[in-house]
């Protein structure tokens, strides 16, 4: 089985976004860069699958140079190959872009694939748009927000989250896979995975390589303003013996919050 | 908080009497109040109960005083202390009440002075890159300014709700002791006052003094028995440029335990080293709903690296790698990333939480490194033959290791609580063949929660008696009057 899984270097979640208003950017000095989580849940499939049906697991990433330490991680979790389509434009956060390139890419130099495998959205840029396009351009069946996977040879189930249930799909491949947190737990890298991805070479492939012209990769959404959301009113702290505290919590709840 | 029992008793095993000492009356309230106001004395029985007891479980040592005080300066502080040795009143000084050993229990009961208030962090002072702290910051505060601060305050000791009182008092270690030292090394200056309410104030923002005896150092360890710390001068680091954290799987633990010397001898000198059992993983990650790492093996090393780059991390833990791994590791995890550090960290320190609902007492004994193999094994033995169950765990690298003598055995996993007809007797011969097994091999009993109430009996049993003597002279010089925290370390 030829598993491809792509994944985006983003901004840790943990970490204090600080913005560049002039720019509309995020200022990236003192952030630190991880694997988007979703993403990382698709490695982690991609390894499952390989387990049990046997295969080749590719991992690939667009971004800058930078982007090469999200690729060792996967390799270091076990991934066979990873590649690197270096891309220096800055973050435009459009999906239909990076759809583009992903199945400009896969059609061009990597046909024989039998499953894509996706993070739901990337944090950060939070689209959800990647995966359902790439499949789209491809013409290829897609499941997303899957929280369980069974592979066959040919064909695959997956369940699904949709509002207040779950939906259960079979589907042929090659397939679309995008991954919800719960489809699994993500492994610790081993250290003997480490050094080996450490020696591991990746690959560079270009945007011209790919034959993608200017105009094809000019971003079709136009950024107009970046800003924190507002920040978040203090809480209410009540100071009392017990007694008091009680009273005026209730008096609070009925008559300003009135919950009660 | 999970008491054994709810009844406070006045007296416990030591027979202690309050006879030399006079009692809290009204007027003596009254001057209480004066210093530190009204709302900061407490006198209700109810409201003292939390003041009776530390993290100790057993009540028979726990006792009520009959005033709490909570002062907010140095000056309040002296005040209460003049108070107290005119009208011989006995003092316990506390801070934040997580000592294992009933160190800040009112034996004789009079005055707890809590510190709690005073938990300012004065400064951060970049230039020296010191700081100054009231003996009432808890460390969960403090490490949260020194990192904003951009430093680095290398101990680590497992409760962050230890405050700086207690700390200095109890030099206390904790997991990153094995490459960093403990508190004692950390400690530059003291603002104390005495039993008399003078106020002394040794060393300084200084890093080195070799002027006269060290008062500095005869303060901290000191179980609150020679003066009251008010203010605590800290030496900070730079911090380490990369952490990395190795959860080590192996199928049983002395191999485990043999890895560590070999480590140290190929000269690796990790921030930390924890020795972990499975058993306890398993019912702390019940409890936290949280997963360890790898569900190999049944016992964990926990090998926490610090480096100055990536390149000299990759050095270290390949070599710890090969090391493990020669000694029969099944495999060698990694935890680069903070939420998985944090996670390691979380399931490790939450151990203590997990199964204290049926721990009697935490043993704190300490022996030469190369020691620690064999007096786990010791442990083992123990356990078997009195089929009490005795988790062991802690900082494998700096000989210093806890068993916890539990009210339960262990089934399957499951823990299943013993009567106390069961365990009572036991105790005592379990904690003394482990103790006999610590002086054997070099060892002292306590590393790093103190003797306070608790281990004071055994004291004379690995220490000289002419040591002794000579601390009890010491303690007279400081207190001749022994109104401070009397009743610990040694009668
Ligand atoms: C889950 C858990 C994990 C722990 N892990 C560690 C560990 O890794 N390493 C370690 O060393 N300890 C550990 N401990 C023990 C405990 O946290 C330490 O002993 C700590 O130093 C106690 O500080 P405290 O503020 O709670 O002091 P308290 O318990 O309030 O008092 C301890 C002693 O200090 C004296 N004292 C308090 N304030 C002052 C003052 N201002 N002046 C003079 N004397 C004073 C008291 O009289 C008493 O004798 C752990 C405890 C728990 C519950």
């Amino acid at each position: 089985m030829n598993i491809f899984v792509f994944v985006k270097r983003v901004p840790d979640t943990e970490s204090k976004i600080r913005i560049d208003r002039e720019n509309n950017t995020i200022i990236e000095e003192e952030l630190n860069f991880i694997l988007s989580p979703y993403d990382e849940y698709a490695v982690e499939e991609a390894l499952r699958v390989r387990e049990t049906v046997g295969g080749k697991v590719t991992v690939f990433s667009i971004g800058p140079d930078e982007a090469k330490v999200v690729l060792k991680k996967a390799l270091a979790m076990g991934a066979d190959e990873a590649v690197l389509i270096k891309d220096d434009s800055p973050e435009a956060y459009d999906g239909l872009r990076i759809a583009k390139i992903i199945s400009r890419l896969i059609k061009d130099k990597y046909p024989g694939y039998d499953l894509l495998l996706f993070g739901k959205q990337s944090v950060g840029a939070d689209n959800a748009q990647v995966p359902a396009m790439v499949a789209e351009i491809l013409g290829l069946p897609q499941v997303n927000v899957v929280t369980k996977l069974d592979i066959d040879d040919n064909k695959g189930t997956a369940i699904r989250e949709i509002e207040g249930a779950a939906e259960k799909v079979s589907f042929p491949l090659p397939a679309v896979i995008s991954a919800q947190k719960g489809l699994n737990e993500p492994r610790y890298e081993t250290l003997k995975g480490i050094m080996m991805a450490k020696r591991k070479e990746i690959p560079l492939i270009s945007l011209q390589d790919l034959g993608l012209t200017e105009e094809e990769l000019l971003p079709r959404l136009e950024l107009i303003k970046m800003d924190s959301p507002p920040a978040r009113e203090a809480g209410k702290v009540i100071e009392e013996e017990p007694e008091d505290a009680a009273k005026k919590l209730v008096e609070f709840l009925h008559k300003e919050a009135k919950v009660i | 908080m999970n008491r054994k029992t709810q009844n406070l008793k006045k007296t416990g095993k030591t027979g202690r009497k309050s006879g030399m000492y006079n009692k809290v009356d009204k007027n003596i309230i009254t001057q209480l109040e004066k210093i530190v106001g009204l709302k900061n004395v407490i006198v209700d029985p109810e409201k003292m109960v939390d003041y009776s007891h530390d993290e100790f479980s057993l009540d028979e040592i726990a006792r009520n005083p009959d005033a709490v005080v909570k002062p907010v300066s140095t000056e309040e502080i002296a005040e209460i202390c003049r108070l107290a040795n005119t009208k011989k009143i006995p003092v316990t000084p506390r801070a934040g009440a997580t000592g294992l050993c009933g160190g800040c229990v009112p034996a004789f009961g009079g005055i707890v002075v809590s510190v709690e208030r005073m938990n300012r962090i004065i400064e951060i002072d970049m230039k020296n890159q010191m700081a100054e702290v009231e003996a009432g910051v808890n460390l969960r505060d403090f490490y949260a300014e020194v990192e904003e601060a951009g430093l680095f305050f290398p101990p680590h000791p497992g409760d962050e709700s230890a405050m700086f009182g207690g700390l200095v008092a109890t030099n206390a270690g904790g997991a990153r002791a094995v490459k960093y030292g403990v508190i004692r090394n950390y400690i530059r200056g003291l603002e104390v006052v005495l039993p008399s309410g003078n106020v002394i104030r040794p060393g300084g923002k200084l890093m080195k003094s070799s002027s006269g005896y060290n008062l500095l150092n005869l303060f901290i360890g000191s179980e609150g028995t020679l003066g009251i710390v008010s203010h605590i001068i800290i030496q900070l680091m730079p911090p380490p440029a990369v952490l990395r954290s190795l959860i080590i799987p192996y199928d049983n633990l002395h191999d485990a335990i043999e890895t560590v010397p070999l480590m140290i001898k190929r000269k690796i000198l990790p921030l930390a080293v924890e020795f972990v059992p499975r058993e306890v993983i398993v019912i702390t990650e019940n409890m936290l709903n949280k997963k360890w790492p790898c569900t190999q093996g049944n016992t964990y090393l926990l090998v926490i690296l610090d480096a100055a780059g990536a390149e000299e991390m990759d050095r270290l833990s390949e070599t710890v790698a090969e090391v493990c791994l020669e000694k029969g590791a099944i495999d060698v995890f990694v935890a680069d990333d903070p939420k998985k550090q944090e996670l390691v960290l979380d399931i490790r320190s939450k151990m203590y939480e997990s199964i204290k609902e049926y721990n009697i007492e935490t043993l704190d004994i300490v022996v030469p490194r190369g020691e620690i193999a064999n007096h786990v094994e010791k442990i083992v033995e123990v356990q078997n033959k009195f089929g009490l169950w005795l988790p062991t765990y802690g900082h494998a690298a700096d000989g210093n290791v806890h068993t916890h003598i539990m009210s339960a055995r262990l089934e399957g996993g499951k823990i299943i609580p013993l009567s106390e007809d069961d365990w009572k007797e036991k105790l005592n011969q379990v904690r003394n063949e482990l103790y006999r097994d610590c002086k054997d091999r070099g060892g002292m009993i306590s590393g790093e929660h103190g003797i306070g109430i608790v281990k004071k009996d055994y004291l004379p049993y690995v220490i000289d008696k002419e040591e002794i003597s000579l601390m009890k002279g010491i303690k007279h010089v400081f207190d001749p009057n022994n109104i401070m925290n009397p009743g610990k370390i040694f009668d």
